[in-house]
């Protein structure tokens, strides 16, 4: 998986590209771990190409919604494909992490 | 079990690797049996790579030899299985049945999304192998 972010104003976006799986969880972590350290703590997450994730990248994405809060920021999805959609449905956890259908809207009315 | 219309198997070191390698596999027996509906795909597709993590993830030797994962898949006209093993493994242990993390928790989703997303799970242990056995029977 390949993640590459591009600083917006006033928020960072971070697109994950392939498959979002326990190889790539740890990954997602560290990446998004060194924006927040870098002072980035607003996140959207572009999921537009992210084919496929299990509960090893759910749990990275929490982890990773739990790191930007704690220094003041968030993080937020957007763009998700119908399988990661199925993921946080099944779990409930689209209610904790609700995807946002582009990456403008997710901090549009902050 | 009906006629098996396409399979795949792959055996090998328990590792990180086996996964994308199991993942390929999945995507090409797709391009074979274009009868399987999109959402089947999707779903047992995610079921096995799920329990194939976490025979990586969680599996431990019973003795010197390392742990090997192996998937076996078939696709019948009406039934889609897998057998997810973990050979030269201890017995599980910890939870067998899906617990109820909160919000919050970073782990502990995969059991209940594996029984989500399939229509049986079964748990097999012969001698040093440990074997879930993951079948969807596709809505006609």
């Amino acid at each position: 998986m390949n993640f590459t972010s591009e600083l917006r104003d006033s928020y960072a976006e971070v697109t994950a590209d392939g498959r979002l799986n326990m190889v790539a969880a740890p990954q997602l972590r560290e990446f998004i771990g060194n924006l927040i350290t870098d002072g980035s703590p607003r996140i959207v997450l572009n999921l537009e190409k992210t084919s496929f994730m299990d509960s090893s990248g759910l749990g990275a994405l929490i982890g990773c919604l739990k790191a930007a809060r704690q220094a003041g920021g968030d993080l937020r999805i957007a763009g998700v494909t119908p399988q990661v959609r199925m993921v946080l449905q099944l779990t409930s956890m689209d209610k904790v992490l609700a995807p946002y259908a582009t990456v403008e809207e997710a901090f549009s009315n902050d | 079990m009906t006629e098996v219309i396409a399979s795949r198997s792959f055996r090998g070191t328990a590792a990180e690797d086996a996964i994308e390698s199991v993942h390929n596999d999945l995507e090409s027996l797709w391009l074979e049996v274009p009868f399987v509906q999109d959402i089947d795909q999707m779903t047992f597709t995610t079921a096995v790579i799920e329990s194939a993590s976490n025979v990586v993830q969680h599996a431990e030797p019973a003795g010197q030899a390392e742990v090997e994962l192996g998937v076996d898949i078939v696709v019948c006209r009406t039934l889609l299985q897998a057998r997810v093993s973990a050979f030269h493994a201890k017995p599980p242990f910890g939870p067998m049945e899906p617990g109820t993390p909160g919000k919050d928790a970073e782990s502990g989703r995969g059991l209940a999304l594996i029984q989500a997303l399939v229509t049986t799970v079964n748990f097999e242990r012969q001698d040093s192998t440990n074997t879930w056995v993951l079948s969807r029977t596709p809505p006609h």
